[in-house]
């Protein structure tokens, strides 16, 4: 659902990398024994990274095909969620070929992977705006790559809907200064403060039925997890949970031991999560250490509708956040959309591909009401407009709202989208388990579950 | 909240050994072949992987795993040696730079062949155990198994005529040469073992934790400070350094904030370094 910062970094980077050489070089030819050998190479456990930064350009008005510029994390079916966002765009563009195209053009699109990098991002979006001269773009998965982004969105002024990256600094940008940024929308998901608050109302309508009294709010430290701390630390106790205790954890932890010791002598009866990066380390850990409290937030990793094979049954009774599940009925186009998908891959997409496909279709239909491929006539239809796309409701706040052309979230579902909650169920049959959707009650499927070593 | 004492040094004992077992090997090629052998914390993937890939995806019992995790890091291991390491070994800054380019390119094959995410190694044994108010059995069984290859070593070491060879070899090249000792195959046995035992505890970190492609890092910075805190080349003092260190390391995690992890080891090192850089227990192993 959200991804800040790179899964391939890893804390290193090729520039730190050579001075520890150089270093640990300088310090041998100093005194060749093998003790400073020791010393020095000490520093390279040391290494940090940076961040980069870039410039942008301008292009022309599109014309002929109407393209459609995505740009993904990683491509390839061993990542699902670069994937699902890249061959979502495709599907949808298939789909709005065999109906005419978009202004009578044939739609085609150019996929360019980022590999989370924000300067690399920033590169393959010129090279689709620029070179390729792209009607607008789509994808974007990690936050730090889209913030990189910003000033050349507004620089080519091309909208751009973003799918995937959830920090709200984007629409902060777009409060503090509208004309400049006006061409950027997020499609979803929702941003990472009204994740927080989704939590939150989750947390509301069901923990006193789900024996959820008393909870430990576990977030992984990264810039995503920031809106989410700060709304489960202003509105879960007046939701009525008792919170036994807050820790951000270092997002590279490896062992949980420590941290689940901390939950279980609280005595809460439950892990409240955040997390991307590190979730499968968690939830492997507190699956094989079968701890005492239920355990449930947002937690990427647990979206994937293959995970239960990933983990080997690890995420059995866990609990997550989610846009939108293959099976669920969120709109009439759900269900459609994932079975296409899966006839088209092989398998079935994560959110990212729903929010993919959904902004592919949302800017063709806008362009259509428009009548125009002119970006300026697509944003005032897009500010205007509420489409039904496979997440839900879509609509965009306001340029005088709180979060300008962020995606309207809406508790009731009606005016806006709003995230399901699902549950990890293992099959009757005890071969595999399934996502079943426990909330909100129109969509659920099930109810919540206690796990049975609890 | 206080964490109940029991589970804390239950877990710092389990830890610690899993660390013993690394520093072991880390220290063996050390003093015995007066290698800095950067490549030892990629070595401990290479056995969480091959465990992985025999179990996991093969389909074969974790115990098959188990044995790949010994024999394809001691194989790799000795082709390090053979191949790369041999050739340079007098000169230790190419050592270094050979071992360190190793470790990176490892992470890099692994991280491109298998992705970021954490895979998932079954446990060796399931359940829980009624002592001290509950441990995994899994936990217990590695403990235990490392403690079996830990008791192995110090008898094979001392006791036996190859182990005997090994130790006159870390002592003095010459003065084995001269009692008829190939002090090249000695090399070889040690990076063979070394491999092995960094394999093993792959294995096991992968099984209690589970096995990434950057999972050998924090274990070979930790060799760094149980190594020179126990005394370069001695087996002994890499035990209790690691004992040492793994309590250290478990109880500020659990006492003070679990994202110091590494912090206090790398204080340790650092601290010891200035104050009794031969560590403590010396060097069992000289030249």
């Amino acid at each position: 659902m959200v991804n800040e910062g790179s899964q391939n970094d890893g804390g290193r980077c090729s520039g730190n990398e050579a001075e520890g050489e150089r270093n640990i070089v300088s310090s041998v030819r100093a005194n060749a024994d093998r003790r400073t050998f020791l010393k020095g190479t000490g520093a390279v456990g040391l290494a940090a990274s940076a961040g980069c930064l870039g410039g942008s350009s301008s292009g022309d008005a599109p014309s002929g095909a109407f393209k459609v510029g995505v740009l993904t994390s990683h491509t390839g079916t061993e990542n699902p969620i670069g994937n699902s966002i890249a061959r979502s765009a495709e599907l949808a563009a298939e789909e709005l070929n065999a109906n005419g195209g978009v202004l009578g053009n044939d739609v085609e699109v150019s996929v360019k992977t980022t590999n989370e990098q924000p300067q690399r991002g920033k590169t393959k979006y010129e090279e689709l705006t620029v070179s390729e001269n792209v009607d607008f773009t789509t994808g974007v998965f990690t936050s730090e790559v889209l913030l990189n982004l910003m000033d050349s969105i507004a620089s080519q002024q091309k909208v751009h809907m973003t799918a995937g990256a959830a920090t709200p600094e984007a629409s902060t940008m777009l409060k503090d200064d509208y004309e400049k940024y006006k061409y950027w929308f997020r499609t979803g998901p929702v941003n990472a403060h009204f994740l927080g608050a989704n939590m939150v109302d989750f947390a509301e309508a069901n923990f006193s039925d789900m024996g959820w009294d008393s909870v430990y709010v576990l977030t992984e430290d990264y810039t995503w997890t920031e809106p989410v701390d700060e709304v489960l630390r202003n509105q879960l106790a007046d939701a009525g949970v008792e919170v036994a205790g807050m820790k951000r954890y270092a997002g590279e932890t490896s062992d949980f031991s420590t941290i689940y010791d901390q939950v279980e002598a609280s005595g809460a009866d439950a892990a409240f999560v955040a997390m991307a990066h590190s979730g499968s380390t968690a939830i492997v850990q507190y699956a094989k250490q079968q701890r005492p409290f239920a355990f449930g937030g947002i937690h990427v990793p647990m979206q994937l509708p293959s995970y239960w094979g990933l983990v080997n049954g690890a995420c059995a009774f866990g609990v997550t956040q989610n846009t939108a599940t293959p099976q669920s009925e969120i709109t009439e186009k759900t269900v459609p959309y994932a079975e296409a998908y899966k006839g088209k891959v092989g398998k079935y997409p994560v959110y990212t591909g729903y929010i993919a496909y959904d902004a592919v279709m949302q800017y063709a239909a806008a362009a259509e009401s428009a009548d125009s491929r002119n970006p300026d006539d697509v944003v005032a239809e897009l500010e205007s407009s509420s489409f039904t796309g496979t997440a839900g409701t879509l609509r965009y706040y306001g340029k005088d709202e709180e979060y300008p052309h962020d995606i309207v979230y809406d508790e009731s579902g009606e005016n806006g989208v709003r995230p399901l909650w699902l549950q990890w169920k293992p099959n009757e049959n005890g071969d595999g388990g399934s996502q079943t959707a426990i909330y909100p009650d129109s969509l659920a499927s099930g109810s919540y579950d206690s796990p049975p070593w609890v | 909240m206080a964490l109940p004492l029991t589970d804390v040094v239950a877990n710092a004992v389990m830890m610690s050994a899993l660390y013993a077992l690394v520093a072991i090997g880390f220290t063996l090629i050390f003093g015995v072949g007066g290698v800095l052998n950067l490549a030892h914390g990629a070595t401990v993937t290479i056995g969480a992987f091959s465990a992985y890939y025999v179990s996991e995806v093969f389909g074969y019992s974790i115990w098959i795993g188990a044995l790949a995790a010994l024999l394809v890091p001691a194989l790799f291991s000795a082709a390090l040696y053979r191949g790369v390491i041999r050739r340079v070994e007098d000169d230790p800054i190419t050592v270094m730079i050979l071992t360190l380019v190793t470790a990176i390119a490892i992470e890099e094959i692994i991280k491109t062949a298998f992705g970021t995410q954490p895979a998932v190694i079954s446990s060796l044994w399931t359940g829980q155990v009624a002592i001290a108010g509950g441990i995994q059995a899994n936990n217990l069984l590695v403990f235990g198994l490392s403690w079996v290859i830990i008791g192995l070593l110090f008898f094979a070491i001392n006791y036996t005529k190859t182990g005997k060879a090994i130790l006159a070899t870390s002592m003095s090249t010459k003065g084995a040469s001269l009692v008829g000792i190939e002090s090249d195959r000695m090399y070889l046995y040690t990076w063979v073992l070394a491999g092995a035992f960094a394999g093993l505890a792959g294995l096991f970190l992968g099984s209690i934790q589970t096995a990434s492609w950057s999972m050998g890092r924090s274990p070979l910075v930790l060799s760094f400070s149980i190594v020179v805190l126990g005394g370069i080349g001695s087996i002994r003092g890499s035990v209790i350094g690691a004992y040492i260190i793994g309590f250290l390391e478990t109880f500020t995690m659990s006492y003070v904030d679990s994202s110091l992890s590494g912090l206090a080891s790398l204080v340790v090192l650092v601290l010891i370094l200035l104050a009794k850089p031969e560590g403590l227990f010396g060097r069992e192993f000289t030249e």
